[in-house]
């Protein structure tokens, strides 16, 4: 094969290997736990933010200015993302998940990132403003002394450890009692606070370890991309990953893996093979966009459970043989 | 002191604009009990209607407003029709209402990008002088925002007073089922907010891209959350509420301008929002109607 060819399968890749990280968290938080997670780009941010400023020497050129610069090398840079974005969004689940109704939550995570969003691209000094972050090092770069063309293949198995923990991870706390608790609060908060289940608590835990990923998944955009800026996190980043989870199938780990799968690399890299019209450059991404919310509109009226459902779990088969198979999702969180 | 009458007359316009928003934006609520999350690019397909009648075919600004909000009608239309209320109906899963209105959002900004491309554009709206008014200084364009919204204000207040659709709305609005039953047509009232709800959407818009005064595909996303502390502050449904709302939070955030920098105002909107769903998650105008 061409190398060209081999080049662009592999960035593919560390893509794939990167989306499934978000969709595997926002699984956790809205799949399993049933929590409107709208500010979920902004959590992705913050990891890479942090990420990258763990990594990046300080800053003293004007013009280029960002808070902390660590000088500190991988993994500790990523521990760093995922445990800021950790501890933000504990923050904001402290203020905003308690028993208002869940469109409430929602607005107030659009408000979150929306303010994020601003206060980073407006203040200079904290993560260089609307430019962003530029030229952080990755991984083991200087050690190994790479062609640069070649790095792809070097942060493969980097991206594929770290998917391979968190998939593990996901994977058991959907069948652990604790996975079972979330969905018991996602159906019902009522009765699963009935029945004992501290549903804010739970619900907090699910937002956070959401956010942990999604700040896993950005430490290792900012790691494999060496930038970030207000730019790549735009609201509709957002959307875009609930896309995938929902057309994937949500409530389960394989779901959350083949929607990043179909929207990530079928839809979004699908379209990137459409001619450009020079006169309009932005029309690509546009037609891709427009594409994503028609399929989740779809999916959502034709099959609402997603190309791979949910498993319904049955406890009591033996004597309730029928249990009703309508029920569905009813209430979010 | 000069600084602060100036903040209070921004203040005062900020209001307007966010009253024609968050009025249509609690209206909408109030016949269907979602939040629509598109709401904010409906503001901007309105600025870029208003646009290209103002600038591509040379209308004056103000008619190419109203006429860019009546044009809005189209466009609500069918998507309330053909996406929303489809979803709503169904007896099933209720919160898939919320994703969808955020997927119309992912598909009308990017409508708006395909047509009118990313740039940021301006009115053409001439040279515009600034007047005192009492304590105030303002430009002519300002004291036509403020005075587009009381007029609005106003109209919605009969309407909601003194016509047979404003009682249906708020019978809905209070009781769906029960209104259901005493005969009000539930789906046609229910249309027709839609309708008045994206042109008071599109006003908004349209105002506050003149307002901002060069403005791209983000105008109306960006400013989606200061609707949403006007319309809680009030209490989501109401509409006097959401008028109460939108004069606090616009007088909160221009005057805040005055003590800290003004490109971090609008975020003194979240400190409202978040301080008010933690103490009273109704709105404080539930205090007033309780009392």
């Amino acid at each position: 094969m061409p190398h060209d060819l081999n080049y662009y399968l592999a960035t593919l890749a560390v893509y794939f290997l990167i989306y499934c990280v978000l969709t595997l968290g926002l699984n956790i938080t809205f799949g399993m736990a049933g929590i409107f997670d709208f500010s979920y780009i902004t959590f992705m941010a913050i990891g890479a933010y942090f990420a990258g400023v763990a990594v990046l020497p300080p800053s003293n050129v004007p013009g280029l200015q960002w808070i902390l610069g660590l000088n500190l090398g991988f993994p500790i840079d990523l521990l760093i993302g995922a445990l800021a974005a950790g501890v933000f969004g504990l923050l904001i689940g402290l203020v905003a998940i308690r028993r208002i109704r869940s469109d409430y939550l929602a607005m107030v995570l659009v408000a979150v990132w929306t303010i994020t969003w601003s206060v980073t691209s407006t203040t200079i000094g904290l993560f260089n403003g609307q430019q962003g972050l530029i030229g952080v090092p990755q991984p083991f770069e200087a050690q190994l002394g790479v062609n640069p063309n070649d790095y792809v293949f070097v942060f493969i198995p980097i991206a594929a450890a770290a998917l391979a923990i968190l998939f593990a991870i996901a994977y058991c706390v959907e069948r652990s009692p604790f996975g079972r608790a979330l969905r018991a609060t996602r159906e019902d908060q009522d009765v699963a606070a009935a029945f004992g289940k501290r549903t804010v608590r739970l619900r907090l835990t699910a937002m956070v370890i959401g956010c942990v990923y999604a700040g896993v998944a950005g430490a290792l955009t900012i790691e494999f991309l060496s930038a970030m800026s207000p730019n790549a996190w735009a609201i509709i980043e957002t959307v875009i990953i609930f896309s995938a989870l929902i057309v994937g199938g949500r409530g389960n780990v394989f779901g959350a893996v083949l929607g990043a799968l179909l929207v990530r690399i079928l839809i979004i890299e699908g379209t990137g093979l459409l001619p450009t019209l020079p006169d309009h450059p932005e029309l690509i991404g546009a037609t891709r966009n427009i594409l994503i919310g028609l399929l989740v509109i779809v999916v959502l009226y034709f099959r609402p459970q997603g190309v791979i459902p949910e498993r319904r779990r049955r406890y009591f088969e033996s004597r309730k043989p029928a249990a009703d198979p309508s029920s569905e999702v009813t209430k979010g969180g | 002191m000069e600084l602060f009458f100036n903040s209070i007359g921004f203040g005062l316009v900020t209001a307007s604009i966010l009253a024609l928003a968050a009025v249509g934006l609690t209206l909408q609520f109030g016949m269907t009990n979602y939040v629509n999350f598109a709401y904010g690019d409906f503001m901007t397909l309105g600025a870029y209607l208003t646009w290209t009648l103002n600038v591509r075919l040379g209308w004056p600004f103000w008619p190419a407003l109203l006429v860019g909000a009546l044009l809005m009608a189209i466009p609500v239309l069918l998507i309330s029709r053909f996406v929303l209320e489809p979803f709503a109906k169904r007896s099933g899963p209720t919160f898939h209402i919320l994703i969808v209105t955020f997927a119309v959002s992912l598909i009308l900004s990017n409508l708006i990008l395909a047509i009118w491309g990313g740039d940021f554009q301006n009115f053409n709206v001439g040279e515009d002088a600034p007047v005192n008014i009492g304590p105030f200084l303002l430009s002519i364009q300002q004291l036509g925002i403020i005075g587009l919204a009381a007029v609005c204000m106003v109209a919605i207040h009969l309407l909601l007073t003194r016509t047979k659709l404003g009682k249906a709305m708020r019978a809905i609005s209070d009781d769906k089922n029960l209104a259901a039953v005493t005969g009000i047509p539930t789906q046609r009232v229910t249309t027709i907010v839609w309708v008045l709800s994206g042109m008071l959407a599109g006003l908004a818009g349209g105002v506050l891209a003149l307002n901002v005064s060069s403005f791209d595909p983000n105008v109306g996303v960006t400013f989606l959350f200061v609707i949403f502390a006007a319309v809680v502050f009030g209490g989501i449904g109401r509409p006097y509420g959401a008028m109460v709302g939108a004069l606090v939070i616009g007088l909160v955030v221009e005057v805040s301008a005055v003590f800290i920098p003004s490109a971090y105002k609008l975020d003194v909107a979240f400190l409202v929002l978040v301080g008010v769903l933690l103490v009273r998650p109704d709105g404080i105008m539930s205090l007033l109607a309780r009392g």
